[in-house]
């Protein structure tokens, strides 16, 4: 029920009667908004960094593909046993090539534009190698919030209409998937600010590969649960296997194009 | 952009000062209006100078100009939507007169004395021996006769799994046991099999299939309400016009198919459609039987038609002690039946059709066409042609019948002539000896009826002016090579009368398969003009929606400008033209569409009357097109590339744009269709979550908050409905049933009860906690919705705990029918509360505002605050939904009753998601109110199928079937989560909005614009793949039954847009401008 009452009202109309022109207020909104200093993350330009940025997805999806009729066949077992391989590959690669949370000083942000392109530049990361120690405590971190969020996408998903009393453990792990795939690397790139991540949940964030990778990972899983009402009687129609195969297709696809082709421009 | 909703302030303090005259005039009318409204004390008037006085009656004269201009307005936003719903209406009658089965009804009889085997190439040859009076209907006119006369009970969707015996504990197997031991203790005095039903399975279709012997079609099943009497040869034509006397007992049915046919003194017809009497009929029938069977030389054909079990099925559903005590009654029924029937009586007992899990019927699920049908004589008479035969089959799966088959069987053991349309063939067991081996009577038999097949088969060909195909493996070319197998034995040879029987069967089944896909035959002309109109009536909503979003620059508000404009007109100056640019948007359609549209249907009408062909409602077709057209080229005027606007330009309006189609393509599939349900609570969480996630753009943290906590809401609460689930055959076993007690029931648990007291107790608190963060919980609010709203709900909740204490005899001891007289009143006092009392109360109610007075501490002036003021138009418009609520909440079921308070608290969150994140004029707004309509529909325990309809709802508030109430009453139950749906459209425009606001009209038009285009896009695509998919084998399970809804439900919707919420929005907003003055 709404309580909220009469304090909501009285700001209501402040807030609403500052702007006077239809035109001028999506300006306002966005100007408001703190997103619009958010910057994309920049993947490290170590040629480590660089290989790993391409091998691990082709891991990924190699993983994906060589279990995928286990999968079908005891999806439970499967995704259990896959997700501490999946939590390895995410973790070397939000080592290996994200710069961890707080090493994007907002001083940088000025040197954006040149700092991209050049191979040799990379040094310039200074913050990047100091913050190098804090890497592994902050990954670890990550994953624990990781672990934190899976009951609420478990949550989400039951809203979506996944079964509530059964299949639980399907969900769950489906979950988590979710979670290591689309949310572990946003942690460990943003951290805890808030800021950043309300420019993340309303979807302002500029796109890199993490954010790519969240919202293709979302938006495969959405469209992974179309197939399943179909009448095709087929054993990969089960529950979640769709959702799962649109997930990892989702994520592998938006990382990709988010870090290549759509990277720093907005939705 | 979209223009931001005007400041609402939830006081409105003004302070008149001397110095500015222009805002001394404003307060001052604001003042006198207050007055006027609450009734203020003369006192100050008097105290008032002159000069106010002149000022007002200047005010006044314009005030009234106001008003006569908004009243023009409305008049010709509704002419558009009648205009609108003329041209969905055309566009569904075009199509669906091309889409329904039409068959060419022969008028051509049998005769007795001529065997349609006279006519055959093998016309010489008979199998058996010439019969005593062989070509009279004593000795049997076409086969020897076997009975004088025969008795034939029909008991109403006796399903065949009641009569044989299944190892479980349902309460409606093993209650019926009779039938089956007979029938497996004496197979030569009976036999029991399953008896199939050709769709659709409504009691008067199975009525013609069983006495005509041919197949139905769809389009006779609108008159299932008022049967008309049978034109086409039948039996008891036959045995009419052979001089037979007929009784007719129980389901009054058969007296409107067969009008004059029955002996009236001994006949006893009962009303067919009270549900919930379960006895009348029954007994009834068992009380004038048994005399007359005592009475055999009376009457030669007895018709039976017991409903209660069909009865006990749609009231209780199977699962329920009613239904064992009603299959037991009908076990001794028949068992002392059987005792009186002689040597030469016939009888035959068994069910017209099935019932589905819940006990309803009138589709074509295996569960509703697997019927039983036994036949009984005291003489040895029927055999089997193979020893595993004499136990009747365990499962309807196994050797079952046509019940078409009936006709020929009865014809030949009565010995009158086949009826010329039959299609059926005669059953084995009644023509095969006692020994199972008369193949050549057999043969005899089935070569006679099947002879009937041909020459009907070869008239129709005739009549349809077209040549009967006979390539290898058709009909015709079996009947050849049957007739050359029967001529083959000539000259003594001895035949394998077997062999020959198998070929004219083989013919009969073969042809019998092709009528049932060539009766599909459809006019694909008639369904692409309907189709062409709906999808042109399509694209002139969606430009009409996109055009007026312009419109909304007009209605930027600005009070400055209206003060001006205000003062322009009060001193002569009148605003030339119409103060809105849309209401004569709105003119020059209806124009366009009448000059368009009624040279080309009198030009019609004139044709088909020179002409005298009588088809003058084809102009009706041209007419909808040309005024389309006439309409499209006025609003083209008016503006460049109209269709391109309609493209949606923003993540919202793409979203509302992906829930309507993605769900429209998906009905190509039976699949989506199948499972829309479950579709519809994806698209609604999907929804939920995006508004959540966008609401952290929202710069103010207590609006971020509150529109998360909204969207949030909004998400559980759905998935809170989707609980509730009446799982349609198709689910299986992919779903479970929560709407009634069980799977097999139709009445609900007694933990269901409880639902309808908790919204009772909750929804109309929350309701007022929706109102009061605008101070909007004043006026009429507190009493109607605080006392009268949760009264009806109170009542309602009594209602149902009634009914159910009526329907388990809760309470003994009781007389009998207290509790049904005092649950019916209880029902027609929520309903005159709801809808009489309510409209009442809508049409006089003040606005829900409280204007508070006080003298400023100056001394000068006075302060005026107006309570309520921001949410003024919004609050007293809730009142219609929630009277529309009460209403459909009495009608439906506990379980339904609960979704539906689920559904009012959802809208109110989604206005206010809308409002927060500034979409009020959006699509997405009006498409997902749409969205919540159709899954409230699935959440009040419905499917798009024909047996899911809750016909017993006509009796909730009436004790007999009455018109037009009883359609009215099902229609309200059936589609409540539309219904009020479409009337809290004005809610999204309205919500939240203070008097001052121009173009409400314009802005409501629009929004049911957005609505009424997502119903009109799923009507025309499940119009488009129904008539694609005509030849799919699921088209009478699933594409049809959705293709119907979706047409009911587009023109109930505009129905109720035309008399609901426009109708709705005119009398809240003459409230408003009463008070406040007029914005408009």
């Amino acid at each position: 029920m709404p309580l909220v009452d009469p304090v909501t009202m009285s700001s209501t109309s402040i807030i609403k009667s500052v702007p006077d022109q239809p035109q001028s207020q999506s300006k306002s909104k966005d100007g408001a908004a703190p997103a619009i200093t958010l910057q994309p993350i920049y993947t490290k330009q170590t040629a480590l960094a660089q290989s790993t940025r391409h091998a691990f997805p082709a891991l990924l999806a190699v993983l994906f593909i060589v279990r995928f009729n286990s999968l079908v066949e005891d999806p439970v077992s499967i995704m259990a046993t896959s997700l501490p391989l999946v939590a390895i590959l995410q973790m070397g690669y939000v080592l290996i090539c994200l710069p961890v949370a707080g090493s994007h000083h907002p001083s940088g942000r000025t040197a954006a534009a040149a700092r991209k392109p050049r191979p040799g530049e990379k040094k310039k990361f200074a913050g990047g190698d100091g913050s190098e120690a804090k890497s592994l405590p902050a990954a670890l971190l990550s994953l624990i919030l990781t672990t934190l969020i899976t009951p609420f996408l478990f949550v989400a998903m039951v809203l979506f209409g996944a079964p509530m009393l059964t299949h639980s453990s399907h969900t769950f792990l489906c979950a988590a998937h979710l979670a290591l795939l689309a949310l572990f690397p946003l942690f460990f790139a943003r951290g805890v600010d808030a800021a950043a991540w309300a420019a993340v949940g309303s979807f302002q964030a500029p796109f890199d590969e993490t954010f790519g990778g969240l919202v293709g990972g979302l938006v495969g899983a959405w469209l992974g649960a179309v197939p399943i009402p179909l009448d095709w009687d087929r054993e990969w129609q089960k529950w979640p296997v769709t959702i799962l195969c649109g997930l990892y297709a989702g994520y592998l696809v938006g990382r990709a194009i988010g870090g290549s082709l759509a990277f720093g421009t907005k939705f | 952009m979209v223009s931001p909703p005007p400041p609402p302030p939830s006081k409105s303090k003004k302070t008149p000062s001397p110095s500015s005259p222009p805002d001394y005039k404003a307060i001052s009318a604001q003042w006198a209006a207050a007055k006027r409204a609450k009734i203020l004390d003369d006192e100050i008037r008097e105290q008032d100078e002159e000069r106010t006085s002149v000022l007002a009656r200047q005010r006044e004269a314009l005030e009234a100009a106001r008003k006569k201009s908004y009243e023009t307005r409305w008049l010709w936003t509704v002419g558009v939507w009648v205009w609108m719903l003329c041209i969905h209406v055309v566009g569904i009658a075009y199509f669906t007169s091309g889409f329904l089965l039409t068959r060419l009804v022969l008028e051509d009889k049998s005769t007795c004395n001529a065997p349609p085997s006279l006519n055959s190439s093998s016309a010489s040859i008979d199998i058996l021996p010439v019969w005593e009076g062989k070509g009279t209907v004593d000795g049997g006119c076409w086969h020897p006769r076997t009975f004088d006369r025969a008795v034939v009970l029909v008991i109403d969707a006796l399903r065949y799994d009641f009569t044989v015996p299944v190892e479980d504990n349902a309460k409606f197997h093993n209650a019926f046991p009779f039938m089956y031991d007979t029938a497996l203790q004496s197979p030569h005095n009976a036999f029991l099999r399953p008896f199939i039903a050709d769709p659709p399975t409504s009691t008067l279709q199975r009525i013609k299939g069983l006495t005509t012997g041919t197949l139905p079609t769809f389009v006779d099943l609108g008159s299932s309400f008022s049967g008309t009497a049978i034109e086409e040869d039948n039996l008891l034509m036959q045995f009419r016009d052979a001089g037979k006397r007929i009784v007719q007992l129980g389901d009054d049915t058969w007296q409107s198919l067969f009008p004059g046919y029955f002996e009236l003194n001994m006949s006893k017809p009962y009303d067919s459609f009270n549900v919930w009497d379960l006895h009348t009929v029954d007994n009834g029938v068992i009380e004038h039987i048994f005399p007359l069977m005592e009475k055999k030389n009376d009457w030669d054909l007895l018709i039976g038609h017991c409903l209660g079990v069909d009865h006990a099925g749609h009231r209780y559903g199977p699962e329920h002690y009613k239904m064992t005590e009603k299959l037991r009654q009908m076990d001794t029924f028949i068992r002392d039946l059987a005792a009186t029937v002689d040597d030469k009586t016939l009888l035959v007992v068994m069910g017209d059709h099935g019932m589905d899990g819940k006990g309803d019927h009138g589709g074509e699920s295996d569960d509703e066409i697997e019927a039983a049908l036994w036949m009984y004589s005291p003489s040895p008479v029927f055999g089997r042609t193979k020893p595993e035969f004499a136990t009747p089959p365990a499962t309807a799966k196994t050797r079952p019948v046509n019940q078409i088959d009936l006709v020929p069987t009865l014809a030949l053991l009565l010995g009158i002539p086949i009826p010329y349309n039959n299609l059926g063939r005669p059953i084995e067991e009644a023509f095969s000896g006692i020994a199972g081996n008369a193949w050549d009577n057999l043969a005899a038999a089935v070569r006679t009826t099947t002879a009937g097949i041909e020459r009907y088969q070869a008239s129709y060909f005739t009549a349809r002016g077209i040549a009967q195909p006979s390539t290898p493996g058709s009909p015709a070319d079996l009947w050849s090579q049957a007739e050359a197998l029967l001529a083959s034995g000539v000259g003594g040879k001895k035949r394998d009368w077997a062999t020959v029987y198998s070929a004219f069967a083989a013919y009969q089944e073969e042809n019998l398969k092709r009528c049932k896909s060539l009766w599909a035959s459809f006019d694909i002309r008639s369904m692409i003009t309907g189709i062409a109109i709906m999808a042109l009536g399509v694209a002139t909503l969606l430009v009409y929606i996109s055009m007026s979003s312009d419109d909304d620059e007009l209605a930027v508000e600005d009070s400055e400008l209206d003060r001006a404009e205000k003062n322009l007109q009060m001193h002569g100056v009148t605003a030339e033209g119409d103060r809105s640019a849309s209401s004569g948007l709105h003119r020059r359609m209806v124009s366009a569409a009448i000059v368009g549209a009624v040279p080309v249907f009198l030009g019609g009408l004139l044709q088909s009357l020179v002409s005298g062909v009588g088809d003058w409602y084809r102009g009706a077709g041209f007419a909808a097109l040309t005024s389309i057209a006439a309409v499209m080229v006025t609003m083209y005027d008016t503006r460049e590339s109209p269709l391109l606007s309609a493209v949606p330009r923003t993540l919202w309006g793409w979203m509302a744009v992906v829930f309507t189609v993605s769900q429209s393509v998906g009905f190509a599939s039976n699949s989506y269709t199948i499972w829309e349900d479950s579709i519809l609570l994806f698209f609604i969480t999907t929804f939920g979550f995006v508004t959540a996630l966008s609401a952290l753009r929202l710069p103010n943290l207590a609006e971020r908050y509150l529109s998360i906590y909204h969207s949030v809401l909004f998400v559980l609460l759905g998935r809170l409905a989707s609980f509730s689930k009446l799982c349609r055959e198709e689910q299986m076993p992919y779903c479970t049933s929560t709407y009634y007690a069980s799977a097999t029931s139709s009445t609900s648990a007694p933990w269901q009860l409880v639902i309808p007291f908790l919204v009772f107790l909750i929804l109309p608190s929350i309701v007022k906690a929706y109102l009061t963060p605008t101070r909007s919980y004043e006026g009429l609010a507190p009493n109607w919705i605080g006392y009268v709203f949760r009264t009806g709900l109170f009542l309602s909740a009594a209602y149902w705990l009634l009914d159910a204490a009526n329907n388990g005899n809760w309470i003994s001891g009781l007389p009998e029918n207290m509790l049904k007289n005092i649950s019916v009143y209880t029902a027609q006092m929520v309903l005159g509360l709801a809808l009489v009392a309510g409209t009442t109360a809508f049409v006089w109610a003040p606005p829900c505002v409280s204007i508070v007075t006080s003298a400023l501490k100056s001394g000068k002036g006075a302060q005026v605050v107006v309570l309520g003021h921001a949410n003024a138009h919004g609050a007293r418009y809730l009142l219609l939904p929630l009277n529309i609520m009460g209403a459909c909440f009495l009608l439906s079921k506990p379980m339904g009753g609960g979704a539906l308070g689920v559904m009012v608290w959802q809208i109110l969150s989604l206005v206010e998601i809308l409002d927060l994140n500034d979409l009020t004029t959006t699509a997405i707004g009006p498409v997902m109110l749409a969205v919540l309509g159709s899954f409230h529909f699935f959440k009040t325990g419905h499917q798009a199928v024909l047996s899911s309809i809750q016909w017993d709802s006509a009796f909730i508030p009436l004790f007999t079937l009455r018109y037009p109430w009883s359609p009215l009453v099902v229609a309200l139950n059936t589609f409540a989560g539309q219904i009020l749906a479409t009337a809290a459209i004005p809610l999204v425009v309205l919500w939240k909005v203070n008097p001052a606001r121009k173009g409400v009209l314009d802005r409501v038009a629009r929004a049911l614009g957005m609505y009424v285009a997502y119903f009109a896009v799923e009507s025309l695509a499940t119009m488009a793949w129904a008539g694609h998919l005509r030849r799919h084998l699921m088209l009478y399970r699933v594409f049809m039954p959705r293709f119907m809804t979706a047409a009911v439900v587009l023109v109930l919707v505009d129905v109720v847009g035309i008399l609901v919420t426009l109708a709705g929005v005119r009398v809240n907003t003459l409230a408003i401008s009463e008070v406040f003055g007029w914005a408009e």
